[in-house]
């Protein structure tokens, strides 16, 4: 299977104090991934070291290609935690928005890129939106154009830092039914922090546990089981398990969890 | 009007002017988005240590200054990318040291009086033939790398991180602007002066901003303020016999105050 991320020894420090250390695990094409950790575990900052937004030590690769080297970022979709600009007077239109997902250099837009812009808008449910200001649209609107302009460019991966954050039930619904789609239907690889396991549980196919360190890398299956992550989180471990266990009323797992077919 | 547009020192002082408060605006849109209008004020400062040395030696203010200027920018870079420095604060200590440098090398030198003075408060009518084609250049290597670079421009103006994820080279986008910027804060400061130009940069954008709805409506609507303040300000110094460099800033300001009473009776309507 292709390998869409492939990570070794990730150490990075915003100050002396490391705040990842020697991180190593692999992506493989299809992957749908729950990247989970405590408040200043280094999630955040793990997704940004992969992507170069933070320059760490270890060696990354994106579809095989050394992270310096690599210039295929089509491929690669990127929802960030927050809504990037707080000024009201930003005078941009929200399909400017999605545009940017596109490749291009100049002012001009094509027709193809328009049709290409108003499909991940209607993906979205944010076609609507479009003509109106960005920063005009409430903050859980924005977050669903800026899904749309990670989705424009139709990526292979998608990489989400909590996005969920600012919808109402309904849209997170929509959300990660969309996500779920795109990871069943077109094998769209999904890495993506959330610190709901329960909302995500039924959706994702393995949990990555950072927290300064890698804790916790495997199946839902495993994570229910990891005596890693019942030393590491405590009495929350079975808390963690049990929210995972009681989405929508019904073990995510399905058949396969043992905790919940032991007769 | 017609007589005082007879003159040649007149039609090439408008014609530069309006050339470099162009190329200010357009840049300006893009600094005050990234909050970094104060940049065009730190590197003004910058330029008195030009005009200093090309005083103090005899040569072009205006050719000694850029590269000064440009220098100086990447400074203030560095200090914000590699020393973790807030921007406001990189710009300020540039500034302090740019401003102090130049006042030393005028004190060294026994003071240049008069001379120093026009590159203070601005001399519009004394810009040379090769200073209006360097004007010219500029605006065309500004209007011409926006309308080429358009989108990497505005990505890295809305979401650096984003643009980054896209293949933008955020950092040569970010450097590129300053070292242009810095061309233009040297050639605007025979038109409103050192300590004016900053306002070039941040006024016209500001006003534009305040009544757009779109980045190209801004773009347009900056630079043609910019150069409508020239036209205007020039003339009504030439009439009320004012300082040209300041009643371009005030006819600035007054465009400011329309835009910001427009927009408040577009919100409330």
């Amino acid at each position: 299977m292709q390998e869409i991320i492939r990570a070794e020894n990730i150490t990075f420090a915003y100050t002396r104090v490391p705040v990842l250390e020697n991180i190593s695990f692999t992506v493989h094409a299809g992957d749908y991934i729950g990247l989970i950790g405590p408040n200043g575990g280094g999630k955040t900052t793990l997704l940004k070291v992969l992507l170069g937004l933070q320059k760490g030590k270890g060696e990354i690769s994106l579809f095989g290609t050394p992270l310096a080297k690599f210039t295929g970022w089509n491929k690669i979709g990127y929802l960030a935690q927050k809504s990037p600009v707080a000024q009201s007077r930003f005078p941009i239109g929200a399909e400017e928005v999605v545009l940017m997902g596109l490749p291009g250099r100049g002012a001009g837009v094509s027709r193809n890129e328009l049709k290409e812009v108003y499909e991940a808008m209607q993906q979205t449910r944010t076609r609507k939106y479009a003509g109106r200001l960005f920063n005009d649209l409430s903050i859980g609107q924005q977050q669903r154009v800026l899904l749309a302009r990670a989705l424009v460019s139709k990526p292979q991966l998608l990489i989400l830092d909590e996005p969920s954050t600012a919808l109402d039930a309904q849209s997170r619904e929509m959300f990660f039914d969309l996500l779920g789609e795109l990871n069943t239907k077109h094998h769209t690889t999904i890495l993506l922090i959330t610190h709901d396991t329960g909302e995500v549980g039924k959706y994702i196919s393995k949990f990555m546990y950072v927290d300064k360190s890698l804790v916790f890398f495997g199946t839902k299956e495993e994570f229910c089981h990891s005596a890693a992550v019942a030393q590491k989180l405590g009495p929350f471990a079975q808390h963690t398990i049990d929210h995972l266990h009681n989405t929508h009323g019904h073990c995510p797992l399905g058949a396969s969890c043992k905790e919940c077919h032991h007769d | 009007m017609i007589e005082f547009l007879s003159y040649g020192f007149v039609q090439r002082g408008l014609l530069a002017g309006s050339l470099v408060a162009a190329s200010c605006a357009l840049l300006g849109v893009f600094l005050v988005l990234k909050r970094l209008s104060l940049i065009g004020d730190g590197m003004s400062h910058v330029c008195l240590t030009g005009v200093a040395v090309a005083l103090l030696t005899s040569t072009s203010p205006v050719y000694m200054s850029i590269p000064v200027v440009m220098a100086a920018s990447l400074v203030i870079m560095k200090l914000t990318q590699k020393f973790k420095i807030y921007g406001d604060a990189a710009i300020g200590i540039v500034s302090a040291a740019g401003l102090s440098i130049g006042l030393l090398i005028t004190a060294l030198a026994g003071g240049f009086n008069t001379d120093l003075l026009g590159y203070l408060f601005g001399s519009i009518l004394t810009v040379t033939p090769g200073e209006t084609v360097l004007c010219g250049v500029l605006l065309a290597v500004v209007a011409g790398g926006i309308g080429m670079f358009y989108r990497l421009l505005v990505a890295t103006c809305f979401d650096e991180s984003f643009a980054h994820t896209r293949g933008v080279p955020t950092q040569m986008v970010n450097t590129a602007l300053v070292l242009v910027t810095s061309v233009a804060v040297v050639l605007s400061f025979k038109v409103v002066g050192i300590f004016l130009i900053s306002a070039l940069i941040i006024i016209p954008p500001v006003s534009a901003l305040l009544v757009s709805r779109t980045f190209k409506q801004v773009l347009w609507l900056a630079a043609s303020f910019g150069v409508a303040s020239v036209w205007l300000g020039v003339y009504g110094s030439f009439v009320l016999n004012i300082p040209s460099g300041a009643a371009i800033i005030l006819v600035n300001l007054i465009c400011l105050f329309a835009c910001y009473v427009w927009s408040r009776g577009v919100s409330r309507g």
